[in-house]
């Protein structure tokens, strides 16, 4: 695919990813200029969804590296075969010449790749999904800044190894910490806000062709009542207000009233806190009335 | 030259690194690639193609789009600023004069600041008057000469220094920095100030000073922090599984299955002790505040600490450590203290609180605990309390006094400084401040 702004705008509609100029334009920029992108917002905003659609966009590989506390270079990177190579050892213990095997036990066949290596040395161009990079310490996070830079891994026992294709890195963030500024320049960013009842309309319109327009327009509404609510601690994702939407549709509802809400409530909002907190401040009554007024 | 691009680019970059946001070259660099891929004309392409290149931390987002909107507005927009800004700034300036004027002794101006003289300027007619009054009738005092002077100005200083208190709503104090460039002044001073603007963090404001209709926010903003301290720190506390020293002898054990071949390899890894905590929260009436905020953020961070245990006092000591034993909604925790508690509000006595803390909870005072004490330091018996202090210090680990005094207020205040000489003090007038002792000075990590 040609990269151009009007040819990502109609590739990501047509994967069906709902979105506005913003991310088109920022991703665009990414790719023109080759750097790294960066993307932060709440959870189940749609981050790692981007990936996946990039991927499709650009008919790439995804490659996903999830990052977890104490993730290391091991799990990210690359490591050796360290049972296998026992393994050789004892089964040639009589017979191989002691060069030789150590020739062989540190080849390619005895390496473990892992998912950086993995994107480095892809054939074709691949998209790279760092999730939740967030969650690593900054240790890693240091390391995956020098990877980054260059493309290249020197492994010890083998030299160093170039990237075939530099992938497309798409890396996000929760925001649980702040992340290091070395790596922020690096990347072009991005951040993606909870969806406007508008774009929220087209997006549940989208997945769920089933729904009839009034209760998508009063799902959106609801939902985005629910999320300026200051006091709820986990506010509802996209995926939640289309389990939700999908619920209300199974209980045989084709608009939002009270008592569906109160049967459906535990699939947007997940803990008992918040659930009392919307009882408390708004409740299915005042949702439904809010919901259905015309603005 | 003037609407070179480039030109045009550095001065909306300066802009935005005088309003806070840190910029490096290599990403003016990526702004300028970027704006040549893009389609000028669009103004909404250049505007998401700079926030992309330049702008990285989720909460200077909206100062970016402010910034932006003011900068590339329509040049009879931008030049109505500027022509408020310098009428503004010449009315300001006159203001000065003019409480300079007022302000004399003997016909000499007292030496005030001009931050001083504008809170005389801000002060409704009647007390200026009743000032200006008090001024009069000292300078006109028997055996009353010039060098009278500095006395009257501390004096002054003093009334001022209340009304700027009282003020510090309508009036603003924060310096901008003032860059060569008027326009760009102009500008800066509009994007900052306007509309409760951005600089109005609550980040950085005096916990007493929130508003209540702030508080929501800031609540969520102290479980934000403490949420990603508490993640940061069980990271650093958990059994790691990163590759470090070897721990031979279990490796040998674990592989005897194996025939003494070392087909699982077994690492040493540290364990770190959680410090515990000891908390004593002044609550005696304007601390109240802050002592609400501390606790509020020192049991987000529960998880990640051995123990909190928690006294409150004014007069004397009270325990609420069960309170918080978990709570679901902090605030109505709080709530409840506050109507239980006999403390809550009044003067306020450190020694004799020290004093039933060593002597009534003693097994909470022992070489692991660190005792904090959130306080502004002014309390009555302040020998007796120091003499306290010294006594703990001996039992506990450490003991570390958070002061809610905003520090350019520290050398002011005698107990202030009594107090550094036997203990550990940081600021904790903000919750920035709150979360950097914390972090920084309390957990280490």
């Amino acid at each position: 695919m040609d990269i151009s702004i009007a040819n990502l705008r109609k590739a990501f509609l047509r994967a069906g990813y709902i979105t506005d100029e913003e991310v088109i334009i920022t991703v665009f920029l990414a790719l023109k200029l080759g750097k790294p992108l960066l993307v932060e917002g709440a959870p189940g905003v749609g981050k790692t969804e981007l990936a996946k659609v990039l991927s499709q966009v650009l008919d790439a590989d995804l490659i996903r590296l999830q990052c977890y506390e104490g993730l290391d270079e091991n799990k990210a990177l690359y490591e050796w075969n360290y049972q296998r190579q026992l393994l050789k050892i004892q089964i040639s213990k009589e017979t191989a010449c002691i060069e030789d095997l150590e020739q062989n036990l540190f080849s390619r066949e005895y390496l473990l790749e892992r998912p950086l290596l993995k994107a480095i040395q892809a054939d074709k161009q691949a998209v790279l999904l760092i999730d939740e990079v967030d969650k690593t310490d900054e240790e890693f996070e240091a390391f995956l800044f020098e990877v980054l830079s260059d493309f290249q891994v020197s492994v010890p026992e083998l030299g160093t190894i170039s990237a075939r294709q530099i992938p497309v890195v798409v890396l996000t963030s929760n925001n649980e910490r702040e992340l290091s500024d070395g790596l922020k320049r690096r990347c072009a960013y991005l951040y993606l806000d909870y969806p406007t009842v508008e774009r929220e309309i087209a997006i549940i319109r989208a997945k769920i062709p089933a729904v009839g327009e009034k209760l998508s327009l009063e799902v959106a509404r609801a939902v985005s009542l629910i999320r300026d609510l200051q006091e709820i601690k986990k506010k509802p994702s996209i995926a939640e207000t289309l389990d939700w939407v999908r619920a209300i549709l199974a209980l045989d509802q084709d608009r939002l009233e009270p008592t569906a809400i109160e049967q459906t409530m535990a699939l947007l909002l997940k803990t008992k806190a918040d659930q009392v907190t919307f009882s408390k401040n708004i409740g299915s009554d005042r949702l439904v009335e809010y919901a259905r007024t015309e603005k | 030259m003037e609407n070179y691009l480039e030109v045009n680019l550095i001065r909306f970059i300066q802009l935005l690194r005088y309003a806070g946001i840190r910029i490096g070259s290599g990403e003016v660099l990526d702004a300028l690639n970027a704006l040549s891929l893009l389609d000028l004309s669009d103004r909404e392409a250049v505007r998401v193609g700079l926030k992309a290149t330049l702008v990285k931390r989720s909460g200077e987002q909206q100062l970016f789009d402010k910034a932006f909107a003011l900068f590339f507005a329509p040049p009879e927009i931008k030049e109505e600023y500027f022509a408020r800004y310098r009428q503004e700034q010449t009315e300001h300036q006159q203001m000065l004069a003019q409480a300079t004027q007022e302000l004399t002794f003997q016909g000499m101006p007292l030496k005030l600041s001009d931050n001083e003289k504008t809170v005389f300027s801000g002060m409704p007619e009647k007390d200026k008057e009743k000032l200006l009054e008090f001024i009069k009738k000292t300078a006109e005092g028997k055996n009353i000469e010039q060098h009278f002077q500095p006395i009257l100005e501390s004096v002054v200083r003093g009334s001022l220094a209340y009304w700027r208190k009282s003020l510090r709503n309508q009036l603003d104090f924060s310096s901008l920095p003032q860059t060569e460039d008027e326009e760009l002044n102009a500008l800066l001073e509009k994007a900052v100030r306007s509309d409760g603007g951005f600089s109005a963090d609550l980040l950085e404001e005096d916990m007493q000073n929130i508003a209540d209709k702030d508080l929501p926010r800031a609540e969520a903003l102290i479980r934000k922090l403490a949420r990603q301290m508490a993640t940061r720190l069980a990271r650093r506390y958990r059994q790691s599984k990163k590759r470090q020293k070897l721990d031979l002898r279990k490796t040998i054990r674990q592989n005897i299955r194996f025939g003494g071949t070392l087909f699982r390899l077994r690492y040493r890894s540290r364990r770190i002790q959680k410090p515990r905590l000891v908390l004593l929260c002044d609550v005696s009436g304007s601390m109240a505040r802050y002592a609400n905020f501390v606790l509020q953020f020192i049991y987000g961070i529960n998880d990640v600490v051995g123990q909190i245990e928690s006294f409150i006092f004014s007069e004397d000591l009270e325990r609420v450590t069960d309170y918080f034993q978990h709570v679901d909604d902090f605030k109505l925790t709080m709530l409840e203290v506050i109507n239980r508690s006999k403390e809550w509000g009044r003067g306020t006595n450190l020694a004799a609180a020290l004093k039933s803390l060593r002597l009534k909870y003693p097994d909470h005072l022992n070489g692991d605990s660190i005792l904090l004490i959130v306080s502004d330091t002014k309390t009555l018996a302040l020998d007796e309390t120091l003499q306290e202090l010294a006594q703990i210090k001996r039992i506990v680990k450490d003991v570390v006094l958070l002061n809610t005094l905003p520090r350019s207020d520290w050398q002011n205040s005698k107990s202030v400084g009594r107090f550094e000489s036997v203990l550990r003090m940081y600021p904790c007038n903000t919750l920035s401040d709150l979360e950097n002792v914390i972090r920084q000075k309390i957990i280490i990590y």
